[in-house]
Parts: structure tokens; sequence; C-alpha cells
């Protein structure tokens, strides 16, 4: 395979790295901001399960415009790995299902909350539909939890979700913590991705809620086997965002784009750091793979 | 409940004498010996079954599988002499607040799971109630547990996100012990507190085995032991090339799965004792093993039988000893050796292990050795045209005889091959190809043809038709003559049959060429009897280069070469069967397939023998110990795309169920029960296969077109028989050209970007003109709609009519109806416009003759129908969740007046993208990645009403597409497709309401 066919089979994937975007999830935020508004007014923000950062690179760029004074916007990114650093940025390395790392983003907001939330975190995915569904709904209820601890009341949360057999139950609890909740797919993913957006507007935690760590949010259930199937409960409205014009991730574009004369190849902005499959890519690097 | 389920096979387990799999939310029973289906049930509810564990206490299971469980009882009942299992519920399913990852009985009516988020619950299954649980303060997300139960407590190994093992004490606050080391998510856990070891796999590929020791004299049984164990990571093992998904602990061995579809056999102190290769490059997600089989569940929806054992214990293996230079090797009728020593030629009793040597009067030392179909009757011949035959004794003493001794005044003899029994082809240095016959201790020459000039003028391999009158030769040029009595000069050459070699063998079976090859394909060709025409029917690919012969009379044994690994296929069952490492194809070698009695019993053996480092060595293999067996047959590896079915009506019904996938394979699969299924023809395509259609030609014949990535177009013809269906494949066509004629004659050195867009076709329809031609429209990815022009005449001729940029993103659907006289096509984009074109007018016009937007963004499904002379259903279903209906009015014939007279549209029944809808009568039927099927009641009259009916679940994940099998008044059959298939009966609702 040569180093170009990778460009020609995902537009935004070289767009991605022609615009110094560290992955192409750049344009997913950036389409959302397009229908939503979700920058309008936001100085502090949270990006959770932030790497490979470019949510982040996107918030750094957009939030700055929201004040003449740079110093105003904060910008927290969280996340299990290591992370390359990003100016204007503040890492911390940390588990968000400890109370811990809710207090230390709160501390770099020097005592007051969040006006958005945004996760874009998703799973090792094991190949398994059901596995991969439940371990998203996971990570997206304890971003949630700590977006509990963390948000202030009439903020916005967005974060990733996996549109699977059993996503009407998350949406029940996403709504309620949240006036409007819509779910929302950019332009730039895939038609045949099971991923989708969900923009959770106006926080509003139920009355009498103390946010806690202890028992982490699980995800609702269906109160009987007759819940299991026929006309959806919860209905969450869903939109296309992204302008019509802008390009289409499932199709496919000849190198040499419309208005544009010539082409050259980029290398990636960022690559992975640390990954699980380091340790064998070594050894097997100087040895020849041997079947028996 | 389904019909029919093939889904990724979850859970396996074997119990007395039987296999129980976890297939869905179902569990399905078979013999473990004989295979046999005995029975299907539902056992959890929309969701997939992850674990089968048989209770100490008495016959029943515990089953679970995400946040369920549920507990079954085992009766074992006697049918005609046979042992049958039969399973039946105890209690309802019950569903718990979050995902179970291990599953133990604690006594007769109580069981405890371990959760993802770290707690241990306890469920008294008598009354259906939660006793107790403990949360850890370690809630991270487990991937894996392992609990076991110890005398007084549960010991809790869980599997964290932070790859890392933390041992606890079920109910203690601060854990007991932490594992570290794994460098991803730990993907599996498992311990034998006898053996004093636990094993773990990880994302990280490894396997790791780890010693629990202590200096105190303690039971594993309290938890002091556990508190005071040193545990040390002894082994970290590298035996996979993906992520390693389960193991198990057996007396002897340790087992590892693998997304790599590799078992790995481990001793206890981690060495690696046997690969396995199973379930084609499917995942391999579920196992269990006992002393003598290990059972394991695919992503290929398949399950199969292993024998526990490891190549040292079912191979024999000898050296045989022969001083000089061994040239040849070669297998006797009897099993024994001949062997070209020099100027000898040495007949070897494997028994006995007695030579018997012939001296050879041959004046050069290029000789070449052939032996007869019937491996009798061996003939050697040299340069000069020395020809000697040798025929092995019958029943005398073990040995072989002289018969024949003839100078041949052919010229300079460069090949020679028997055919059949009775006729030798001989091919000399000027191309002249002579069939001699014996003739008492002589010979007579019994036909003489030419073979057209080319370099290295000779042949590798040919083939006698049983009434003499066809001879089938190829060449080293790579061509394949065909050659009549009578003639000299071939009537038919095939070019390039096999790459640019010639075949390695060629067999004529009744009115069918086989041939092999060293471009891993085998190649089928059909004889018309009457006219003698052959035909290139179709071709088998094999995952190994050099396909070198058959080894068995039903052509179903074939073998090979892997670079330096010989290989052996079973055909019929899609399943490696043995490889030797032997170091390569370049060496003489040989193979024979026989049974031998044992014990009473045919076995069936392989013997391989080959030279190497100047010995001959010789393998024994009883394949009934070593060779797996399946119990499932699997099929595609990943999602399905596209699948169509189709239904032959002849003593019983049969449908077959045509689909093609991510794995690049399309498949034609039969099934007849429930519980059978099973492809009977596969065809590779070079990239994913995203779509298909069924044109029937005539009575159980139909053209088949499928396309999908790297532009690729294939087209054939299919027949469906009794026995087995067959195939002839007309078109393979890139619409942006071969690699080869895309980069021209460029090297790597002066490669440069192409800067074409790649192009995937993502649907296409087949439209019939007159006779044998047809038009193939495709919609691609690159938003353009390309028309094709199929003539199947005497010549098949495929060639692009028109190319239509109109769309500026994608194109999803394709979609042919017939309005009146007018066939129109509806295309469906990314950005949720469906347009329609008159197909008389669309190679003129660049416009569609109408457009409208139905869903927010994707068109993922479309389903036309015509409801009168003026008025037009269109249904779509989208990535916005979305149903739409639309009235399309159209005024008048020209098609130039149309307009949308009415509209419905819901987004209240599925809750992701709806991927499938299909109108059949008064009723639409639409599916969505949610796993869920609905029905709907339409009426049509001054408005659209549109009625839900039902919903049903489907364990098929990421469902891709649904297809109607058959429809009654009472209910609709259809298939739904994704990773896996399943067949649904759903009932219309109208019979029960009535009564």
């Amino acid at each position: 395979m040569g180093k170009t066919s990778k460009d020609k089979r995902d537009i935004y994937y070289r767009l991605a790295k022609e615009e110094g975007w560290r992955a192409r999830s750049a344009f997913k935020l950036l389409q959302i901001n397009e229908e939503y508004d979700i920058f309008n007014g936001v100085l502090r923000a949270v990006d959770l399960c932030a790497a490979p950062g470019s949510w982040s690179q996107v918030l750094t760029k957009k939030l700055r415009q929201n004040t003449d004074n740079e110093e105003d916007v904060k910008i927290v990114a969280v996340d299990l790995q290591a992370m390359a650093s990003l100016p204007g940025v503040k890492q911390i390395q940390g588990d968000i299902t400890k109370v811990s790392t809710a207090n230390e983003i709160i501390k770099e907001f020097e005592g007051l909350k969040a006006d958005l939330v945004v996760c874009d975190g998703a799973p090792d995915v094991t190949g398994l539909h059901d596995i991969d569904e439940y371990v998203q709904s996971q990570l997206l209820l304890a971003a949630l939890n700590i977006t509990t601890h963390v948000l202030k009341t009439g903020g916005v949360f967005v974060a990733k979700i996996f549109r699977g057999k059993d996503v009407t139950l998350l949406y029940s609890q996403l709504k309620l913590f949240f006036e409007f909740v819509t779910v929302s797919k950019p332009r730039s993913s895939r038609n045949s991705s099971i991923e989708a957006f969900v923009i959770c507007q106006n926080f509003k935690p139920p009355e009498g809620y103390t946010p806690t760590m202890v028992n982490p949010l699980l995800d609702h259930k269906y109160c009987d086997f007759n819940q299991f199937t026929g006309p959806n409960r919860f209905i969450v409205p869903f939109n296309a965002c992204g302008d019509l014009s802008a390009y289409d991730s499932d199709t496919s574009y000849p190198l040499v784009l419309e208005g544009q004369s010539s082409y050259e190849y980029k290398d990636p902005v960022q690559s992975p750091i640390d990954p699980p499959y380091k340790d064998i890519l070594e050894k097997t690097k100087c040895m020849q793979i041997k079947k028996q | 409940m389904a019909i029919l389920t093939r889904t990724d096979v979850t859970a396996v387990k074997m119990y007395e004498s039987f296999v129980i799999a976890g297939i869905g939310s179902n569990l399905e029973v078979y013999t473990r010996d004989s295979g046999n289906f005995l029975q299907k049930t539902t056992a959890l509810r929309g969701q997939k079954i992850y674990g089968i564990v048989p209770s100490h206490f008495e016959s029943k299971l515990l089953i679970f599988g995400g946040k369920q469980f549920t507990i079954s009882r085992t009766k074992l009942v006697i049918i005609n002499d046979d042992e049958n299992l039969v399973i039946e519920d105890d209690i309802e399913s019950i569903l718990c607040d979050d995902w179970l990852h291990s599953g133990v009985w604690l006594s007769k009516n109580k069981v405890a799971f371990l959760t993802a988020h770290n707690v241990v619950q306890i469920w008294n299954a008598e009354n259906q109630s939660l006793e107790n649980h403990y949360a850890s303060p370690d809630n991270s997300i487990l991937y894996s547990g392992l609990l076991l139960p110890l005398q007084d407590n549960l010991l809790v190994f869980s599997g964290t996100v932070f790859s890392e093992v933390i041992i606890h004490w079920c109910g203690d606050d601060k854990p007991l012990q932490y594992l570290k080391g794994h460098k991803g998510v730990i993907f599996s856990i498992t311990c034998d507190p006898i053996k004093k070891i636990i094993v773990t796999t990880s994302d990280d590929r490894s396997l790791r085995i780890w010693s629990v020791k202590t200096t105190l004299n303690l039971e594993y049984s309290s938890k002091n032991y556990w508190e005071n164990a040193d545990i040390v990571c002894m082994h970290e093992k590298y035996g996979h090339s993906a992520r390693v998904m389960r193991n198990c602990i057996t007396t002897d061995y340790i087992i590892s799965i693998g997304e790599d579809s590799r078992i790995c056999f481990w001793d206890l102190e981690g060495k690696l004792l046997r690969k396995l290769v199973s379930h084609k490059n499917a995942c391999i997600w579920a196992l269990d093993a006992n002393d003598k089989y290990l059972v394991t569940g695919g992503g290929d929806s398949g399950v199969i039988l292993h024998p526990l054992s490891l190549l040292t214990e079912y191979c024999t293996s000898e050296i045989v000893k022969i001083e000089g230079s061994v040239k040849k090797v070669e297998f006797t009728a009897k099993g024994n050796i001949v062997i070209l020593n020099g100027n000898d030629l040495i007949y070897y009793d494997l028994k006995s292990k007695m030579n018997d040597v012939h001296k050879l009067h041959h004046k050069s030392t290029y000789k070449l050795l052939t032996l007869s179909s019937c491996k009798q009757i061996i003939a050697v011949v040299d340069k000069t045209g020395i020809l000697a035959i040798f025929i092995e004794n019958c029943k005398d003493e073990v040995g072989i005889k002289n018969i024949i001794n003839k100078e041949l005044n052919l010229g300079n003899i460069l090949s020679m091959h028997w055919v059949g029994n009775r006729h030798l082809v001989v091919c000399s240095d000027i191309g002249d190809i002579t069939i001699i016959a014996s003739r008492g201790t002589d010979i007579e020459v019994f036909g003489n043809y030419t073979l057209p000039p080319c370099k290295e003028r000779w042949l590798t391999s040919s083939s006698l038709s049983d009434n003499k009158e066809m001879l089938v030769v190829s060449d080293r040029n790579g061509r394949m003559h065909i050659y009549l009595r009578g003639n000299k000069n071939p009537v038919k050459t095939f070019y390039r049959v096999h790459g640019r070699y010639g075949a390695t063998t060629i067999q004529i079976v009744i009115n069918q060429i086989i041939t092999t090859g060293r471009d891993g394909v085998i190649k089928y060709f059909s004889i018309n009897k009457h006219t003698n025409d052959v035909k290139h029917m179709n071709s088998k690919d094999l995952d190994f280069q050099w396909v070198e012969k058959f080894l068995d009379k039903n052509v179903n044994y074939i073998c090979g070469f892997r670079e330096r690994v010989f290989v052996i296929y079973d055909i019929k069952n899609n399943m490696e069967i043995l490889e030797v490492s032997c170091g390569g194809g370049h060496r003489s070698w040989d193979a024979a397939h026989y049974y031998e009695k044992i014990g009473g019993n045919f076995e069936e053996f392989i013997r391989v023998v080959y030279i190497k480092n100047s010995e001959i060595q010789l393998k024994t293999f009883r394949l009934s110990t070593m060779v797996s067996k399946n119990i499932i047959n699997g099929t595609h590896s990943k999602e399905i795309n596209c699948l169509e079915t189709y239904t032959v009506n002849s003593k019983g019904k049969t449908t077959f169920y045509i689909s093609g996938g991510e794995d690049t394979t399309l498949r034609i699969s039969r099934s007849t029960l429930h519980s059978k299924f099973k492809d009977e023809i596969i065809f590779k395509q070079l990239s994913s296969i995203r779509t298909l259609k069924l044109l029937p030609l005539r009575d159980n014949t139909i053209l088949l077109v499928s396309a999908g990535g790297r532009a690729q177009i294939c087209a054939k013809i299919i027949t469906f028989n009794e026995e087995i269906s067959t195939s002839e494949e007309l078109v393979n066509y890139l619409i942006k050209g071969t690699d080869k004629k895309r980069k021209q004659n460029r090297n790597w050195k002066d490669y440069s970007v192409d800067f074409d867009a790649e192009t995937r076709i993502m649907d296409i329809e087949v439209l019939k003109n007159e006779d044998s031609n047809f038009s193939i429209i495709t919609g691609c990815s690159d938003g353009v709609l390309r028309i094709f022009l199929l003539e199947n005449e005497s010549n098949i001729e495929f060639k692009m009519m028109k190319e239509i940029k109109y769309h500026e993103t994608c194109i999803l659907k394709t979609h042919l109806f017939k309005f009146v006289s007018k066939d129109i096509l509806a295309t469906t984009t990314t950005r949720g416009s469906v347009a329609f074109w008159d197909m008389e007018k669309v190679c003129t016009d660049l416009n569609p003759i109408f457009e409208m937007n139905t869903n927010k963004s994707g068109v993922n499904s479309i389903d036309i129908k015509v409801i009168n002379d003026n008025n037009v259903l269109i249904a779509t279903g989208g990535d916005d969740n979305a149903i739409h209906l639309n009235i399309l009015e159209i005024k008048d014939i020209d098609l130039k007046l149309m307009k949308i007279a009415n509209k419905w549209s819901s987004d209240a029944y599925h809750c992701s993208q709806i991927t499938g809808l299909k109108l059949v009568n008064d009723f639409m039927v639409t599916t969505s990645i949610d796993q869920r099927i609905t029905l709907f009641r339409l009426t049509i009259q001054s408005n659209i009403n549109c009625k839900f009916i039902s919903q049903t679940y489907s364990d098929i994940a990421d469902i891709q597409g649904i297809d109607v099998i058959s429809f009654s008044k009472n209910s609709i059959k259809v298939c739904v497709f994704g990773k896996g298939l399943e067949v649904l009966d759903i009932s219309c609702g109208t019979q029960l309401k009535s009564k």
C-alpha cells in the first residue's frame, strides 16, 4: 500500500494533516459547533479522554476568539494516557472516575466551574459490538459523572456515543441531567460508523442530586422485557451537522481537489505514544516471523 | 424464535458427550463425536451468551451474558439408542444492573458473579433475589475477571483497564495482591491453585504465566495463603500476532486463542508446543478443553472440535538411508517408495526396510520418472529416449519387475507423463508430442501432436479423456492446449491459465477439466459433450501459492507449498489439515492418502516423503488423532455487507444464501433445516464486497453480479443443483484498471503518485435488455453513476457505456423499478437526496428527471412500490433513524410532470441508522443497527397511514440489510445480515386478531 492511499481513502484524514490537526476528529467538533454554537461565550472548558489532543486544539483556537485576553481562557485536558503537550492547555494525566481528578480541574479554574465539557473518548474495541457499546456507555457515564462535579448549571456537555441496541437507555439517563439532549452526526463522521455525538444543553441536575464518585452512575435498564422492543420511549432528535458544502467522509476524492493545482504528501501531525503493542513490535522488528 | 442464527460464537462448553454453543442469545446443542445437531433454545433475552457454567451439585447450567443470567436444567434422554441432551428453562432470565464477567456456582441454589465495575454479586437462584453484593474500591471498568470459589469465600481476580490484575478476598476493603506487567487491557485470567499458576492474556499480545509461591505451609483455601504468597510472572510469552482473547489450563497444557485465528498450545513452563490456525481469519472468541478435546468458537460463526494432541504424538517420522545421490522419490500403489539414485532405480519396502535395486541402462543423467495413475507402473526415461518400464508385484514377493526396455527414436525427450494406466505422453525438444501405449513387451505410437513453438518447448502436465478423444496439455509458458484425436494442432488454447508457468496437474473428471498451478488457484473448465468445446467455469483461490496435486479420487484433498511449508487442504470443509515444514517445493517429494485397518476401524492416513539434505524423510500422519472437525461450519469472518436469497422448489424447499462481505469473499451457502448452513462455493474479490444482485435467467439459474472496493465488478452464472451448485465466471472488471495497468511499467524507483480517486462501488443494479444483453448500473463512492453493458452471447463482452457525474457526494443506493412501461432508476446519496433517472434516456440526459430530499443525512435503504398508473410510493430509511414515505405523483407517461403528493415520516421506531427496508404487499419491514426489526401495515388512500404492528429483536450486530425470503398471509420470513445472519419468521398479526 502506498503512503498516499490513506489520503485518498479518507478526505478528513488528509485535511487534518494539511491543517495541522492531530486527528481527523477535530473536524467533528468544528462541525458540531457550526450547528449548535457550543463555544459561544465559553472561557473554561474540559476535554475528557483528550489524547491525542485534537479537540483541545480546536478548543484553544475557538475559545481564544471569545476574549481579548488569552489568559482568561482555561482549558483542561484529562486522559489516562500521556499526551504530547499543547500550548495553552493544562494536562492532567488521571482517571476520570476519581474525585481527585474533579478537584484538580476545579482548582485549575480557580474554584469556578466549567462552561463546557467535551469527551471524544472511545474504548479499545474488541469486535464484539455489545461489549464495545457497553464499555463506551460506561465511559460516557463516567464522563457524565465527573461532569456533574465540574460543570456549571446551564453548561453544555458534548460526548461521543455509539448508537447501538441499547442507546435509548443512555438517552434517558442524560435527560435526567440536561434540558435539551440531541444526537448529531457531523459530516466528517462516516455514514457507516456507529458513532454519533450527544449535545446536552442546559445542565440542570435533578433536585437533591449530590455528585459522588463512590457509586458510579449506571446506565438505566429496561423496567421489564416488554420495554425491550416497541416504539422508542425516549426520542432524541437527530441532526446532521456541518455545512452542506463541506467534504463528505464517505465520498472518494481525487488527490488534487477541486480548486487546487497540486498535491503534496504530509506526514501525520502526531504519532501514537506508547501503544500496548509497542513491545511486540520491538520484539518482532529484527526477527523473521516464523510459522513454526 | 429465530429459525437460523449464524453469528459470533461467544461461548462453548463440552458437557458429557455433547458440545453446547452460545450463539447470540441461543444455545445450540450438538453431539461431540458425530457433530449432529440436537437442539436450539433461547436462553437470554436480547443478549449474547458469554458463559455456560455446569453446576457441580445437580444437572443444571448457569448461563450468563451482558447484564443477564439464567439457569437451565439438563436431561439425558435416549432416543433410538442415541443419547440426547435436552436443555430446559429452570428460571426466567434475570436482569442485573451491571455487566457480568465471571459466574460460578456456590451451592445448589446460589450463584456468584463478578461485574464490570468490580462488584461481586451473590444471587439466590431459587427465589431469584440478590442476596449480597460486595463493591471493591477499585471500580475501574474490568474487561475480564475470575471468581475462584474456595472453602469459605471467593477469591476475586479483576483484570483492569490499567493493565493490572487485582486479587482480593471477597468482602475485604483492601486487595491482597496486584499483578503488574502487562502493557494493555487484560482479556482473560485463569488460575489453577493446585498447579499454583495464574495465566493472563492481554491486548499487548502476550500470555503471562504467574507462579504462586509461599514459604509458609498453608492451604490455598485460606486467605493467609494468598496474602503471603509471592506471585511472580515467570514467563512472558508471545505466540500470537494480535490480541490474545482467552486462555485455559488443562492437565498438561495451557491453551490460548487470539484475534489472529490462532490457537497456541503451551506447556506449563511457557514453551510453545503447537500453533494451529483455525476459524479462517476470524477472531476466536471462546474455548473449552478437557484432556482429550479442545473446542473453539469464532467470529466466523463456526464451532470446531480439535483433538488435544501435539505434532509429536500423531506423527511418525523416519529417515530412509540410501547410499549415493538420491534424485527422486515417489510412492507406489502399495505405499512403498521408488527412488531414483544415480543410474539405479531402487524399490524400498517400508515394512521390511529392504532395498530392491534395478540397474538402468541410461546414457544421459537427465532422467524423468513418472508413475501411472494406479501408481503400479513406473516409467523412467532419459533425455536420449531410453525408456524402462517397471511394474510393482501384486501378489508375489514385494518388489518391482522390469517389463519393457525400449529405445524411443523421438529425439531429445524433455518431458514425460502418464495419462491413465496405459498411455505415456512424451514431448521432444522440437515440440513433438507423442502418446505411446504398451503392447505386450513392446510399445506402439497411439497419437502425434505438435506443441506450438515457444521458449522451453515442453510440457508440465497432461491428461487424456476416458474415450481417448481429447488430450489436454500445459506447456512451460503457461498455455493450456486442447487437442482432439486426428488433429495434430490444438483446437483451442488458453493463455496464462496459472500465470506464467504451466499447470502443475491437469485432470479430466467426467465433463470437467481441473487444473492446478503455482498461482494459488485451482481452475475448473467444462467440456461440452457434443461439441467438445472447453470453457473456463470458475477458479478457487487457496491460501498457499504453489498448488501441486490432489491426493484422493474425490478431488478433495489438495496439497502444495506455502513457501517452505508443505500444506494439505480439505476443500469440502475449507480447512487446512496438515503442515509439514520440509523446506519448500523445489525438492523431490510425494504424498499419499490411504486407509488402514486399526482395531477393526478403517483409519485415514497421509504419508509424505521428501528429500532434505540428501536424506529421504518420511512422515506418516493418522488423521483422526490430529485433524480438527467442524461442529458448526464457519462462514464469513467479517461483516456481511450484502445478501440475497434464492429458494429452489424441488423435493422440499432449499434456500440458498448469496452473500458478500468485508472479508472480500462472495459465498453461496445452502440451508435446509435450521441447524444446517454450509458454504458451497466461495469466490474472492480484491477488496470488500459491498453489493450484489441476482437476476433469474431460467429455472434455477441466475446471473449474479457483485461489486465493491477497488471498483471491481464480477459477474457469473450460477446454477443451483440438488447435489452441488455450479458456477461460470463471466466478468471480472476493474473500472480503474488493474494495478499493473495503472502503474504501467514504472518500477518502484520512478513510482509516482496516482492522482485518481480510489472508488468503491456502493450499490449495483442489473437490467435485462434483450436476449443475453444486460445493463449494469453502479453507484460509486466518488458520486459517479456508471453504466455498463454486458453481452453474453457467443463472446462475453463488458464495456462502459456512460459515466454520469451528477451527485456531489457518495451514492449509497441504487434501485430500479418499472413504472408503466418505463424502467426508472432511483439513486440515493449521503446528503439525503433521492434522484430518479429514466433508463431510456440516461445515456443522453445528464440530469435526473426528478429529485427530492428525504432524510437529514445518508439514505441507507430504499424500496419503491408502484401503487397505480399515477402514483409511486418511495420508502426510505437513513442515518437519521427516520423512515420517510413519499407518494410521488407522475401525471404523464413522459415523466415530465412529477411532484410529491403525500408524505409521512417518523423517527420513533429505531434509535440507530436504518439499514434495511422492504415493502411486501401491504406491509413494510425495516431494520437497523439497533438490532430491531419493525413491521408496519400501510394503507394508502388519500393520505398515508402507517401502523406499527410489532418489533422483533435480532442477535445480529451491525445489521447491514434485510432480504425477504418468502411471505404468506400470516407471516413474513426475512433474513437480516451484518455480523452474521439470522432468519426470522415475523407474524403479520392479522390472523391472531381474527381469532
